[in-house]
């Protein structure tokens, strides 16, 4: 990389920016995805170059940045923080459990719904960090393989994760990038993704689903489980419940309330984080404030940072206007192909790289669109197709989505490891099926 | 004083190929702890000990750095437990090892102490440098005799 950067910095005396910025996107990329170095660090320090190469000046560089996306994923970070002490994850896998009698096909349908709507309203990751320890209890109490209900659980948290505006980074920067709201997302997506849920989990009955069983002794000791003292802290459980509900009928008033999202998640990051301190101590709110905060996921937030820097960086060279020119030369600018193209261009790519650069980049081109399918409004069916795909996509290997690294993690940990190869022979092709679905839906409402 | 002059020399040690249940039969007659693991050479591979008993006892899903912090829903009796137990009694002791911080021959007295307070345990392995072979082990009895024992 160090040979590379002095190299830009000789094509920058006199030669074009539009190379160098290229060089330095590409790399970006590249060393992003061989996970040799924290991608943080690199996406900061391509961001720096960025500057210090003469790209870009501060100013126009933290122009680039989107608050609005970096406010929203730190104020629902600290949001989860505090509700996840709680222990309302627990509940809900354990209350889901139950209604369905412990039977086995029983609990991986409803363990994935609650995993599915979590993710839609709080981030993936964080979901499955909560519910996959005590799915893998119930299962080890059951004595059936674990696998197929983590496998389940990656797939219900990325597709529940598309269904709005909060749910998968990809949607929160698209909402921010194009104003679209949390109910535009709610009313365009939710719906292909309720269908796209329930078709997945026919495979996974026919493959898994159909062949698992338990004995009515283990079924029972796992009905005997009570819920309720799965809740460590009942005030803080009432006080997370109304933040969130404030906080979602925030997202949903937003346009009518004249607000933006980060506006709505920092607000209730800052309720919750007065509510849960109300009454103690200055040294022992420090305390809890410092912990909240430490679980934000710093690396994220940071890798977003520089980033938007970057994509900012290479936008301003014209370089995503000439790609998005290609990309219309070769669809012949009809709106059905260039979706078609995002689409399964997303979904493929995601599979296999981090969807958060590639939506990054796929913003600013879409957008140099506008002017050939009738202005901004026409780009509509566009960004749901980069939604869905993206998202989805995510579900195609093991390193799609980082939900699916954190579920692998616990498997690996219980001696039941989710092999790579294995994973994706069964994960790619049902991944394809959601597209397909994807496609069906986008054709018949907007196209 | 050295490790060496407060060690036991011939403690009691498993082989990794022993069984839980082996191990839990010597825990419980000789009241002990902390059983080292050894190989053919008589190198320590780590200690097997009431806390190895504890995890077995638990399910797994228990025990993941990651996992469930609060456990107060499950409402599983002593015999449950104990059927658990019972089934992993033949396993191989050498899956169910702690890793403990051990001393050398030299190591000093006070060093040894601060092994047993940091790693909140009872007995610290003494092990030679370059061989790797146990040499004997020190427990939390031995240093309070040596303490206090031999000067009333």
């Amino acid at each position: 990389m160090h040979g590379s950067s002095e190299a830009a910095s000789a094509v920058l005396f006199g030669l074009n920016p539009m190379w160098v910025a290229a060089i330095l996107f590409a790399l970006t990329y590249v060393v992003v995805m061989t996970e040799k170095i924290n991608r943080a660090i690199v996406s900061l320090l391509a961001a720096g170059l960025m500057i210090v190469l003469g790209i870009l000046n501060q100013e126009t560089a933290i122009r680039g940045i989107d608050f609005n996306t970096i406010g929203l994923l730190i104020g629902m970070m600290v949001i989860v923080a505090i509700t996840r002490q709680s222990g309302i994850f627990q509940f809900l896998a354990i209350w889901a459990t139950k209604k369905v009698d412990a039977r086995p096909w029983g609990i991986l349908v409803t363990i994935s719904l609650v995993t599915a709507v979590t993710s839609a309203l709080l981030d993936n990751v964080t979901t499955v960090l909560l519910v996959v320890p005590v799915t893998l209890l119930i299962t080890e109490e059951l004595k059936v393989k674990p696998y197929p209900y983590l496998f389940a659980m990656i797939f219900s948290s990325n597709i529940g994760g598309t269904a709005t505006l909060i749910g998968d980074p990809p949607n929160i920067m698209i909402g921010s990038a194009t104003g679209l709201t949390f109910n535009d997302f709610a009313y365009n997506l939710t719906p292909v993704v309720i269908a796209i849920l329930a078709v997945t989990l026919i495979p996974i009955y026919f493959i898994w689903g159909r062949h698992l069983r338990a004995t009515p002794e283990d079924c029972q000791r796992v009905m005997q489980f009570n819920e309720h003292d799965a809740i460590t802290d009942r005030r803080l459980l009432k006080q997370c419940l109304l933040v969130i509900g404030l906080v979602v009928a925030g997202f949903v008033f937003a346009r009518f309330l004249g607000l933006e999202a980060a506006t709505v998640a920092l607000t209730g990051a800052a309720l919750l984080l007065l509510l849960a301190n109300f009454g103690h101590d200055a040294e022992h709110q420090s305390k809890h404030v410092l912990e909240a905060f430490n679980e934000v996921e710093w690396i994220t937030i940071f890798f977003f940072v520089g980033l938007f820097i970057v994509v900012h960086g290479v936008d301003g060279t014209g370089l995503l206007k000439l790609l998005a020119d290609k990309m219309l030369a070769l669809t012949g600018g009809d709106l059905t192909a260039t979706a078609m193209v995002i689409l399964w261009s997303s979904a493929i790519l995601s599979a296999i790289i981090d969807n958060i650069p590639f939506v990054a980049t796929m913003i600013p081109l879409i957008k140099a669109m506008a002017p050939t399918f009738g202005g901004p409004e026409g780009l509509l069916p566009l960004w749901w197709a980069l939604a869905l795909g993206a998202c989805l996509g995510g579900n195609g290997t093991l390193i799609g989505a980082s939900a699916n690294l954190v579920v692998a993690g616990f498997a690996e940990r219980a001696g039941q490891p989710i092999r790579f190869v294995q994973y994706t022979l069964i994960a790619f092709p049902i991944m394809l099926l959601s597209i397909v679905i994807s496609m069906g839906y986008l054709y018949w409402r907007y196209l | 004083m050295k490790a060496k002059l407060i060690m036991n020399p011939h403690p009691m040690t498993l082989r990794p190929t022993d069984t839980v249940a082996t191990a839990a039969d010597r825990i419980l007659k000789h009241h002990l702890r902390h059983l080292p693991v050894v190989d053919e050479q008589g190198r320590y591979l780590g200690t097997f000990s009431v806390y190895s008993l504890l995890k077995l006892t638990l399910p797994k899903a228990v025990l993941d750095k990651h996992g469930l912090h609060n456990v107060s829903f499950v409402t599983e009796n002593v015999e449950d437990l104990a059927q658990r137990l019972g089934g992993r009694r033949d396993e191989p002791v050498k899956n169910w090892l702690n890793i403990h911080e051990v001393a050398h021959p030299d190591t000093p007295a006070m060093e040894v102490m601060l092994l047993m307070l940091h790693g909140r345990t009872t007995s610290v392995p003494v092990v030679n440098k370059t061989s790797g072979r146990l040499e004997g082990i020190i427990s939390f009895w031995d240093v309070l005799e040596k303490l206090i024992g031999e000067n009333p």
